[in-house]
């Protein structure tokens, strides 16, 4: 048996009124691919930032090589040979790929080597197998390939623990399997990790060790051989759950929109697809593959160059959002924090601001009682928690702001609903609120757009589902075509099974 | 950004939450305003008569009625520079009418006309084209304080109608000349609009965020346009009333007044990021230089001195709030064995 490397022994750690880890004993051994996982609010970004020197413990202990430590800060933590590297990737665009790389060295002189700093990086990047030019600047780096830099930097520290915070959050298929190489090789080098993963079949996919964490506690730690991913998510929520909530079968009504040729230059061209009211159609596609722009252009907000858009029956020209909503067209768009919501201010004002021409006098003031009114009957319909409708949205946790945001487009009453990674970064709870959300607006005849990267979301939501590559559209798939595997090769473009054009 | 959290966001009625209001930057405005007023009461009897107070209304009032819009512009995170230059513009070009010969009122319609077309030549660039606010308008200081001397060169344009310097000098309604009464007309429609008006909600939003604004389907142009024609309008016209009561005009009036305008607005606790703020912090802070300046003045302290005053303030506002979170947090940490506030948990 291997000496373990890095050990937490009975961590606990409170904030205000929230128990964030509660006795949690964790170790991790050189050469180690150990997962933790857990919903939202389990306690991994304590449980992480305790490891790093950002918190300190209330009480239990940190070890490293059997002794104990006390890490006080991420420097601190980085001589000890522990580093972190988080979802988006830390590079400075301006600089390339060599100077990130060695950004945090700061002990080898006045004058920069520039010729041994390219050789040490190009050196660095050949163990990792990464085939990247040193000197080219991280501006324009796929997301993948920036993470590539991260890692190359933890291993110029010559890190021995390297925590991986959701690395795989906003990568597709490809470059999540690029990164696990990466994982793999560093693994050999005797590297141990720590991997956060929110997608299941990944973290099963990689670790060697899964530990759950749920509201502070460590519910269990066991080799991936003993581990399926029913259980694991049996230990998340502390329930059995339905792997994933199917939508209810809906009539199909009338017609809602025709899309013909839908084009934009440098973004997407030749999009086709019907939509009918009461139906889902889902958008599958790997990151990059332009379904978000295809959602924009519908709402106005990036129009498209050319092709034509027929809804209930007339030829229109969506030229911005307020005509989209006049319409009847809202968009909930996949960047909650930046597009979404406005951060200081209350929910109230937030739910209201589409519509809020409906809750003004004659005079143009806002009739408050009326605005509070509607936002109080979203908190109580989609179970928005919070002590009132009148405190800011940035206090409230991801999944209860992911309501507040379809809250403000369910009041604008729209008859198409597209909804651009409505699940992403919620906890399996809330999820399934959205899930059975999706549902009922289809049951009451609303057009339901669902572009989404989660596969089994698509395939269990959706009743047709267009599957994008580049701009392309690749096919349109019933619910019987689409599989996982259907989906999956013809947004990698290998071949194109499904009929192209909507009959 | 840290007093974006202490003053009062949008959205909420500006009469809830009083308390909460008290603690932050506009509760210790107010405290810093009683302190000031008692001091100088104790030094100088005369100093709450009503002559006195509106004495000192008066001699900045130009500034406090451009400061009352430009608290929208900055909340909307934008800035408009270009103020004191309209302002010397549309009064130049009111003296350079009347030495033609102009009649005065027409004068001053066309006085206040180069108001709106300077404000939808900025809101052009600003709000169409979407050049920065900071560009734009610092260009149009340049460029109409140039025009302003190029109208009048060297002149000073004096020996208005006697009505007109009436206007400007003489109290019209009771103890106040028109141009008070212009400011509170404006101060009222000022704070309706802005705190209980749909436009109001707007401003706010578009200045927290304008991508939401957009996304969420608000006019963010019409928006920005309106504040931008409003303000350089508003600006002529306190051009206007600063030649009526000063009785003359010169191509160098108003010189720099857009950073004392400036001043009052973030002192007020509007945050340059836009997004926070409100009237009455900007009222309270505008009360506080005017009083400050005049306690100054009767204990013989020179301008020069009072202006350093008001610079510190300034910093002060900046780093009071931030020194007040911080002692915040320290104190949490004392009284619970938790650790520093955090909610990413």
């Amino acid at each position: 048996m291997k000496k373990p490397i890095l050990e937490t022994r009975h961590v606990s750690k409170r904030f205000d009124m929230t128990q964030a880890l509660d006795d949690v004993s964790l170790t991790l051994f050189p050469g180690e691919i150990h997962a933790l996982v857990g919903e939202n609010g389990a306690g991994k970004s304590t449980l992480i930032k305790i490891m790093t020197g950002i918190h300190r413990p209330d009480r239990g202990e940190i070890l490293l090589d059997g002794q104990q430590v006390q890490i006080h800060n991420s420097q601190e933590a980085q001589a000890h040979g522990v580093a972190a590297i988080y979802q988006e990737p830390m590079v400075f665009p301006d600089l390339n790929v060599a100077e990130n790389i060695f950004i945090s060295h700061r002990d080898r002189g006045p004058f920069m080597r520039w010729g041994k700093m390219y050789q040490d990086a190009g050196a660095i990047l050949a163990k990792l197998d990464v085939a990247l030019d040193v000197r080219m600047p991280a501006r324009g780096l796929t997301l993948a390939a920036q993470q590539a830099v991260e890692i190359a930097k933890a291993i110029s520290l010559e890190v021995r623990v390297l925590i991986m915070d959701e690395p795989t959050a906003s990568l597709s298929a490809h470059e999540v399997a690029q990164l696990f190489k990466l994982v793999r090789s560093l693994r050999s080098q005797g590297v141990s990790i720590l991997f956060i993963g929110h997608r299941l079949e990944e973290v099963l996919e990689i670790a060697e060790r899964v530990t759950v964490l749920r509201d502070g506690k460590l519910i269990s730690s066991k080799p991936r051989s003993e581990v399926t991913s029913e259980r694991v998510i049996r230990d998340m929520v502390g329930r059995q759950i339905d792997d994933f909530f199917a939508k209810g079968e809906a009539e199909r009504g009338p017609l809602l929109m025709s899309v013909r040729g839908l084009s934009k230059e440098f973004a997407f061209s030749d999009i086709n697809f019907d939509v009918y009211q009461g139906e889902v159609l889902g958008f599958a596609g790997l990151i990059g593959s332009r379904r978000t722009d295809v959602g924009l252009a519908l709402f106005g907000v990036e129009p498209a160059d050319s092709g034509e858009m027929i809804f209930e029956g007339k030829e229109q020209r969506v030229r911005s959002p307020e005509q989209a909503l006049q319409l009847g067209i809202a968009y909930v768009t996949e960047d909650r924090r930046q597009l979404g919501l406005t951060m200081p201010m209350s929910i109230v004002a937030n739910i209201s601001l589409p519509t809020l021409r409906r809750y003004l006098t004659p005079l143009g003031l806002i009739k408050e009682r009326a605005e509070s009114a509607t936002a109080e009957e979203y908190r109580q319909r989609l179970s928005i928690q919070t002590p009132s409708v009148r405190v800011e949205v940035d206090k409230l946790s991801g999944g209860n702001q992911q309501k507040v945001l379809l809250g403000k487009w369910l009041n604008a009453q729209p008859k198409l609903f597209i909804l651009d990674e409505p699940t992403r970064g919620i906890d399996v709870g809330a999820k399934a609120e959205v899930h059975h959300m999706i549902s009922d607006l289809a049951a009451q005849g609303l057009g339901v757009i669902l572009i989404s990267s989660d596969l089994p979301e698509v395939l269990a939501m959706s009743d047709r589902i267009l599957v994008m590559r580049e701009g392309r559209q690749m096919g349109i798939f019933s619910r019987e075509e689409a599989t996982e595997e259907s989906i999956m090769t013809a947004a990698m473009g290998q071949n194109q099974m499904a009929t192209e054009v909507q009959p | 950004m840290s007093r974006s959290t202490e003053s009062l966001p949008g959205g909420q009625s500006p009469l809830l939450g009083v308390w909460e209001r008290l603690r932050s930057w506009e509760g210790l405005l107010l405290v810093l305003l009683f302190v000031v007023i008692i001091v100088n009461s104790l030094q100088a009897p005369a100093y709450l008569s009503v002559g006195n107070q509106v004495n000192l209304f008066i001699l900045s009032i130009e500034k406090i009625i451009v400061a009352l819009v430009m608290t929208f512009i900055i909340i909307n995170a934008e800035i408009d520079l270009s103020v004191a230059s309209m302002m010397g513009l549309s009064a130049c070009t009111l003296g350079w009418l009347h030495e033609q010969g102009a009649p005065i009122w027409i004068a001053l319609l066309i006085g206040l006309s180069v108001g709106v077309i300077g404000g939808a030549f900025n809101s052009f660039w600003i709000a169409i084209v979407g050049l920065p606010s900071l560009v734009v308008t610092l260009a149009m200081l340049i460029g109409y304080r140039g025009l302003a001397r190029v109208l009048l060169e060297d002149r000073s344009i004096g020996e208005f109608p006697q009505w007109f310097d009436n206007l400007g000098q003489q109290p019209l309604i009771g103890p106040f000349p028109l141009a008070l009464i212009i400011f509170f007309l404006l101060l009222i429609v000022a704070v309706i609009i802005l705190q209980y008006s749909g436009f109001g909600r707007y401003v706010y939003v578009i200045g927290n965020n304008r991508e939401v604004a957009r996304y969420s389907g608000v006019k963010v142009r019409r928006a920005k346009m309106i504040l931008f024609i409003t303000s350089s309008t508003i600006a002529a016209l306190a051009g206007l009333l600063f030649a009526a009561r000063l009785g003359a005009v010169r191509g160098d009036i108003g010189l720099g007044f857009e950073l004392d305008i400036i001043t009052m607005v973030l002192l007020g606790g509007v945050s340059i990021f836009g997004g926070s703020g409100s009237i009455f912090g900007v009222l309270l802070s505008i009360l506080i230089i005017l009083n400050l300046r005049n306690g100054m003045s009767l204990a013989n302290i020179t301008g020069h001195v009072q202006t350093g005053v008001i610079g510190v303030l300034l910093i002060l506002s900046v780093l009071v709030p931030n020194l007040a979170n911080e002692v915040r947090a320290i104190l949490n940490r004392r009284r619970r064995i938790g650790g520093p506030q955090d909610t990413t948990a």
